[in-house]
């Protein structure tokens, strides 16, 4: 158990604080089951073998060999403000399933539903009782999709990425790395190549989800590295809101994640996408922990569409994710609502982009960045107006809050504007909490701890709000979770 | 990185530089930095936009140009001296023509006491042991080519010293002409500039052309002020129109010292600015105020950053920046407050007008911050002129252009509110009014 050096003594000497530094990852257990996986290593063959493995198409299989080719070729980037270790490709596992594979959710391992049921994921019961459809990936494969039928009669097609190359490969050739290309980037690359599973949705026209869809991700068997495609159709003035929540057990080594999700709107229509990350972020020296590289783009392919991200991320040891929107339709509406909390040596480096290319495109990022213990937090965003952008539209906020000395806060907006009737707005600040603030909440007889964790909350409540309730309701408490132990 | 295939002539001018003879050549220390530096320049290249401090700013094309090393000729242009002065100022000038000091044209006898003010190419010829540290600097981050190019080549330029305690009343004029000669020169012009404990000093730093020529100058500007010392700055950049500049300046502050820098910045076709601060000492401040006024294909990218590293530090930045035609300005501000830190109280607004639909700003503020006692924030916009404020300017009978000057005007004009000496406020403002379209 560590303290930081320069905590106030007065909560050094606070035995309930110092037992919630100690805490343990709640998410960190270890479901037992048998897996089958491919062996570590990552090659051509290895690309073939997974795509047999899940029984796919010719195409599918050229596909992920086009990206692997492009991947050899690229260098790792390293311009973001992380501090990252060698990663080693070939002493990761690409594949991992569960062994007995369930046909519906009575089928599946209780081992698991038991995992599950501890991240208080609303599987089975739960989710009738919450009212989300949730497909689990549970190391890369989907093990059971609810509300398949009530989906079904909307039109709404939910299900499995395996599922959607096998039944729907009209939808999937058409859309697949339409909006984040096999090459996009080095880990985009690598996803195309070896991705195992994700979640696809289709929302046909006019068609208003009739649910929230939720997918719970979750890296279990050690080695293994997760590698989700997720692909969000919505056809014109469709509208769905997804969430997604991520979890992984503790372990010492680190784990690699590199998803993509690729989300096209057409006319019209909206999506709205919702992110808990609470990976595992690694212990207070910083071992272990996923190294979580994500590629998150969304095209306002139509006239009037909206896509908005709403992200939450307190886990993972390093995190590199810039949920984007290509703002191709006019009038189309790009969001970003962000809060990123880090702890330990938990490093950060997450933003968005807005690329405003049709008339009337109105954008809004608000992004709340707090670091704690030795951790490092950037924002980095871009915002682009081309040319054609009449009318373009950008406000920006960031807000970083820094709590401990010895931590971290950066913002590095990038703002690129090509066309005279655009406005674009940026507003950045940096601070810790403010003394006045604790003071009050002190003199009114609320614990450190707690005051903190109001400020915290109200600092981020304007993120906060745009979450689906129940979300909100675990943000709040996960931020809570993280931030024990941080107040000095 | 080994050698790009096709040569760049801009390189391959300089296969003869190393045996060139400049002021201090045959001093083995001077000529071990100088050849350092000059290797490494050639090694390392022009920068490309993939390197993040010149992603905004492409040198392709200043690659394909070859420039004459230095104006063999500089000493015998005729300048106009009353061209070189500036409303206001009368106090001691030096004066660099191509990059080469002239004494003719400068006002060096009557200085006041506790200044010290030489041309380097004088110094390195007469005493060149104090400038030994400043000098035999190798420069070796990867956005520092062309600070290297300098280090190699430059044989003249500023030498500037403020004995503690001394206050110089009457500020100091240094003025870097570009005149038209045989061929597009290349001149390098190196600034060391002290201002002791206690001390003040006013500069003026004026880059002008007599006529259109298409050269390229490198200034490099090292200047230090001690503890409690006081140093305002003044540049006027109204550099030949189809020129190039790379100016970089950094100033150290020491304890309980001030820096206040204003700069408009409207000459040149191709000028990259690079302007970094380090508060060393406690109580250090250091504020700047700038403006660019773009037109025509002018590419300014001017690049602020200021490093907090001791108690109780503060600095305010306030810029504002102008596109108009197919002009580009890019603006970047990082600020930076190191660990340990404390009571660092940084702020930087940078607002742009962007003119004409294919002209293009590029924004960037930074925020780096490794102490939690600070206050720090940052704003940028980029925009246009108030539609309204237009239209109730042309509704009291102002032509268009003239109701669009006025206001583009105002918006710069407040940056320069601050500025201490009248005349020469005024005149930055009419400088400003002159260059706009």
């Amino acid at each position: 158990m560590t303290i930081e050096n320069d905590s106030p003594v007065v909560l050094r000497d606070n035995a309930e604080v110092a037992a919630a530094l100690g805490r343990r990852y709640e998410a960190g257990f270890v479901t037992d089951i048998e897996t089958d996986s491919l062996p570590p290593g990552l090659s051509e063959d290895i690309v073939r073998q997974l795509s047999a493995l899940k029984g796919e198409p010719e195409w599918m299989t050229e596909w992920r060999l086009k990206a692997y080719r492009h991947w050899l070729t690229m260098p790792m980037p390293n311009w973001a403000k992380l501090n990252i270790a060698p990663i080693d490709f070939q002493a990761i596992s690409y594949y991992a399933s569960p062994k007995n594979k369930p046909k519906s959710l009575d089928e599946v391992d209780p081992k698991l539903l038991e995992a599950y049921d501890k991240l208080g994921v609303p599987l089975h019961e739960r989710a009738k009782l919450a009212g989300v459809a949730v497909d689990a990936v549970f190391d890369s494969v989907s093990v059971g999709t609810t509300f398949r039928k009530e989906l079904a009669e909307a039109g709404v097609i939910f299900c499995s990425m395996s599922e959607a190359i096998r039944e729907h490969p009209e939808l999937v050739q058409k859309y697949l790395g339409g909006v984040v290309p096999t090459g996009d980037n080095y880990f985009a690359a690598l996803n195309s190549a070896v991705f195992s599973d994700g979640s696809f949705v289709f929302i046909p026209q006019g068609v208003r989800c009739p649910m929230e869809l939720s997918t719970y991700f979750r890296i279990n068997a050690g080695h293994t590295g997760q590698f989700e495609r997720t692909l969000i159709i919505a056809e014109e003035g469709a509208y769905v809101s997804y969430l997604e929540g991520c979890t992984a057990p503790m372990r010492d080594e680190n784990q690699l994640h590199a998803a993509v999700v690729e989300l096209v709107a057409l006319e019209k229509a909206q999506i709205k996408y919702s992110t808990v990350q609470n990976w595992y972020p690694g212990d207070e020296e910083g071992r272990g922990g996923i190294y979580n590289f994500v590629t998150k783009r969304g095209d306002c392919r139509g006239d009037d569409s909206k896509i908005s991200w709403t992200q939450v991320e307190t886990g993972s040891a390093i995190t590199w994710k810039y949920p984007s929107c290509v703002l191709r339709g006019d009038r189309s509406v790009g969001e970003f609502y962000s809060v990123a909390l880090t702890h330990h040596r938990q490093q950060a480096d997450t933003g968005t982009k807005m690329i405003h290319i049709g008339k009337d495109t109105k954008s809004k990022i608000v992004s709340k960045g707090i670091s704690a213990g030795r951790s490092s937090n950037s924002y980095r965003g871009q915002v682009k107006v081309e040319k054609g952008a009449e009318g373009a539209r950008n406000y920006t906020q960031c807000d970083s809050l820094l709590i401990g000395k010895k931590c971290g806060a950066h913002t590095f907006p990038y703002m690129e504007v090509k066309n005279p009737s655009a406005i674009v707005e940026h507003e950045a600040t940096t601070s810790k909490i403010s003394d006045d603030q604790l003071f009050y909440c002190r003199s009114r007889g609320i614990g450190e701890e707690d005051a903190v964790s109001m400020i915290v909350d109200g600092f981020c409540k304007q993120v906060f709000r745009e979450l689906p309730m129940e979300f909100a309701v675990e943000a709040k408490k996960l931020l809570e979770i993280s931030l024990e132990g941080a107040v000095g | 990185m080994s050698q790009s295939p096709a040569p760049v002539p801009f390189i391959d001018a300089l296969r003869d530089a190393a045996d060139l003879r400049l002021p201090g050549s045959g001093l083995a220390w001077l000529d071990a930095a100088r050849r350092e530096n000059l290797e490494a320049f050639i090694a390392a290249g022009l920068p490309d936009t993939r390197a993040e401090a010149w992603k905004y700013t492409a040198l392709r094309a200043l690659g394909q140009r070859r420039f004459a090393l230095g104006d063999a000729q500089a000493t015998g242009h005729l300048v106009d001296p009353h061209a070189l002065a500036l409303p206001g100022i009368d106090g001691p000038r030096l004066v660099f023509v191509n990059g080469v000091f002239r004494a003719d044209l400068s006002r060096l006898e009557t200085l006041s006491q506790g200044l010290t003010l030489q041309p380097l190419s004088k110094v390195l010829q007469n005493d060149p042991e104090p400038l030994r540290f400043a000098l035999s600097r190798h420069y070796r981050e990867a956005g520092d080519a062309f600070a290297r190019l300098n280090a190699a080549l430059a044989g003249d330029g500023v030498v500037l010293r403020v004995a503690p305690g001394a206050r110089i009343g009457k500020p100091v004029h240094l003025c870097f002409v570009g005149t038209p000669a045989q061929g597009d020169v290349a001149w390098h012009v190196r600034n060391v500039i002290e201002v002791g404990e206690g001390a003040e000093l006013n500069l003026v730093e004026h880059h002008l052309a007599t006529a259109s020529h298409k050269h390229l100058g490198t200034l490099v500007s090292d200047i230090v002020v001690h503890d409690g010392a006081k140093l305002h700055h003044a540049l006027l950049q109204n550099a030949g129109e189809e020129s190039t500049l790379i100016r970089r300046g950094s100033v150290h502050l020491g304890a309980k010292a001030q820096a206040m820098m204003h700069v408009l910045e409207i000459g040149g076709t191709l000028v990259r600015h690079d302007l970094h601060a380090e508060l060393r000492g406690d109580g250090a401040r250091f504020d700047t105020r700038g403006v660019f006024v773009l037109r025509g294909r002018q590419h300014i990218d001017t690049q602020l950053s200021i490093r907090h590293q001791a108690l109780n530090t503060a600095s305010e930045s306030i810029w504002r920046g102008v596109a108009d035609e197919r002009a580009r300005g890019v603006f970047r501000g990082a600020i930076v407050v190191a660990e340990g830190a404390d009571g660092s109280d940084a702020s930087l607004n940078n607002k742009n007008l962007l003119l004409s639909p294919l002209a293009e700003i590029d924004t960037k503020p930074e925020l780096e911050i490794y102490a939690d006692e600070v206050k720090a924030a940052h704003g940028a916009t980029v925009g246009q002129l108030d539609e309204r404020a237009l239209f109730y300017l042309r509704s009291r009978g102002l032509p268009r252009a003239e109701a669009r000057a006025l206001l583009t005007a105002a918006f710069c004009r407040a940056v320069f509110t601050a500025l201490p000496n009248e005349t020469l406020r005024d005149h930055f403002s009419d400088a400003l009014l002159a260059h706009l379209p």
